[in-house]
């Protein structure tokens, strides 16, 4: 693995990333999750793609190419790149509701 | 739900919604399948529980179907992986037809299977994305997955976005984005003015739409937006993330860098026929309809019996109209299984045979403007990730072809492209133009031939609780 911890650490959009949630719209209450060992909160059913962009975290695993790391890009389930591993099992993160307690980890 | 079903239908989006609801209101017994939480597909995706979205226009449509889709009486199974189609005609040459049969992936990980005894696919769309330099850099997403984000999760892709590609998705992002509160750096559209005027008199029958166009284009003036008509993406630059796009004139000029931290960026739809290429139904290209399209009659019937396509999967003819065609597959279906005669079959198709005819023309018109542009294919250079699954270059694509591969079956086995997670649903349009333009044409390059699993699908959910301890080994024999 190139470290991921090193990816999950240095890809944050900085000051921005945390008013990435549009405001005005109602959610339920924040859960925790953890992504590479960082401590996380989002919404309950929040995707887990949307939930990892809005805390800045676009970089979710490496690619064929490790130089090239996976983002979420289709937001659909189409693509693939947005795959991690939820309590150690593979899944699109863009389709995976956020839930409390989740260990979320690179693929 | 056990024995044979009379309808199964794959996608809760506004075809399938509809084709569900008016066979199940007539009494057939329907089950309809989506990988999504909620009914709704993409364009009327349902917010997560306990999400609280502005209504809009789109929302309305959706819980309109989704009303009449609850009050049919189809049987409902969300959150389902349809991963398995076969049966039906696909039994050997001499045996007795069998039902359809859908194999998926259930929401708690166990396998369902259904049999049923006709097979209506409501697949829709995915996105087309023409790769470019940077396009694999975090922060460039696609134009449909901006508009899941924020409307059905509330979450902006970026702070400062370039909003880049084809068709009226353009602009509906842009402004989703301003009324979001991100500012938009630039659209930068395909399209010149010129083509947008030719297209508007298909529009004239949807005043709605003209209306709801000219809103978003009015946003973008008020807040000074630069829309670049007939502009292309060069490239995205950015050390670990996103920082700037190069854009260009199509027809040649300087290009100009703009900073950003997101890219949305789609180049048109494209069908989902994973499930008819599967059962080898007869296809045909025709781009304007976004590309690859199963044959289908009148009434969606595809050349395999009691097989029926609707929606955008089958053809871009838009939201619109996708209800009408969902309600044409599902009246045929009941005709083709006995449950209506010819009679009264004809009688109920005339109000949805007129609906889709109406709705079709503005779709059209829309589909064509987001159709691929074989121009912007040659643009990109060698060097250029195509594949990003299996990391195949524009260059390594050309060099298979060049070796002998003649088809777009040829070039994946030769050259890794599309035998990546994603099928080819990535680079599939990209590479079947490359391949295209070396042997003659889309025809000539084909397509990859449908393959199962239709998505990917965990070996061990598959296997269930089946251990390699299980396997009786014998004793080995005395020495």
């Amino acid at each position: 693995m190139l470290g991921m911890d090193a990816i999950a650490g240095a890809d944050m959009l900085g000051d921005v990333a945390h008013d990435l949630r549009i405001a005005g719209i109602a959610r339920p209450a924040p859960v925790s999750f953890t992504f590479e060992g960082t401590a996380l909160t989002a919404p309950a059913g929040e995707s887990l793609a949307a939930a990892l962009l809005a805390a800045g975290i676009r970089r979710l695993g490496e690619g064929a190419d490790p130089a090239r790391p996976r983002t979420a890009l289709c937001m659909m389930g189409v693509c693939q790149q947005c795959l991690v591993r939820v309590d150690g099992r593979l899944a699109q993160a863009c389709l995976r509701p956020v839930s409390a307690g989740m260990v979320v980890t690179a693929a | 739900m056990t024995g044979t079903v009379d309808i199964a239908v794959l996608g809760a989006g506004p075809a399938g919604m509809a084709a569900a609801a008016e066979a199940a209101r007539r009494g057939a017994r329907v089950v309809l399948f989506d990988e999504s939480a909620a009914p709704g597909g993409q364009v009327y995706r349902a917010p997560p529980p306990g999400f609280a979205m502005p209504a809009d226009a789109d929302r309305r449509e959706g819980d309109a179907l989704r009303a009449a889709l609850a009050a049919s009486g189809a049987v409902l199974r969300m959150g389902h992986r349809v991963w398995g189609v076969g049966g039906g005609p696909l039994v050997p040459q001499g045996m007795a037809a069998a039902p359809f049969r859908i194999d998926a992936l259930a929401p708690d990980g166990s396998n369902a299977t259904l049999e049923a005894r006709a097979l209506l696919l409501a697949t829709g769309t995915h996105e087309r994305i023409i790769a470019f330099p940077g396009w694999t850099l975090p922060g460039v997403l696609g134009l449909a997955a901006a508009t899941i984000l924020l409307k059905a999760q509330g979450v902006l892709p970026g702070r400062r976005v370039v909003v880049a590609g084809a068709g009226p998705l353009l602009f509906a992002v842009a402004y989703k984005l301003i009324k979001a509160g991100a500012a938009v750096a630039a659209v930068v559209d395909l399209a010149t003015a010129g083509e947008w005027a030719r297209a508007l008199p298909a529009l004239a029958a949807r005043p709605d739409l003209l209306l709801r166009g000219a809103g978003w284009r009015a946003a973008l003036l008020a807040r000074r937006v630069p829309v670049l008509a007939g502009h292309r993406v060069v490239s995205a630059a950015g050390d670990a993330v996103l920082r700037a796009v190069r854009v260009a004139p199509l027809d040649g000029g300087a290009a100009r860098e703009i900073a950003c931290d997101a890219l949305c960026i789609g180049h048109g739809l494209v069908p989902g026929t994973e499930a008819t290429r599967a059962f080898r139904a007869a296809h045909r290209y025709e781009a304007a309809a976004g590309g690859w399209v199963p044959v289908l009659d009148a009434d969606r019937r595809t050349s395999i019996p009691l097989l029926y396509a609707a929606g955008d999967g089958s053809g871009l003819r838009g939201a619109a109209a996708a209800p009408a065609s969902g309600r044409l597959a599902a009246l045929a279906a009941l005709r083709d299984l006995g449950a209506l005669t010819p009679a009264a079959h004809g009688a109920a198709r005339v109000a949805p045979a007129a609906a889709f005819a109406r709705a079709a023309r503005a779709g059209a018109a829309m589909a064509a403007m987001m159709a691929l542009r074989p121009a912007l294919v040659a643009t990109i250079p060698p060097e250029t990730i195509i594949c990003r699954c299996e990391g195949v270059t524009r260059a390594e694509i050309e060099a298979a072809v060049a070796d002998g591969a003649a088809d777009m079956n040829q070039v994946k086995q030769f050259s890794r492209a599309g035998m990546g997670p994603c099928q080819g649903r990535l680079c599939g349009e990209t590479a079947a133009e490359l391949v295209a333009a070396r042997v003659g044409g889309r025809e000539r390059a084909g397509f990859a031939t449908g393959r199962l699993p239709l998505r990917p699908v965990a070996m061990d959910a598959l296997l269930g609780a089946f251990d390699y301890a299980d396997i009786p080994v014998p004793n080995p024999a005395p020495i």
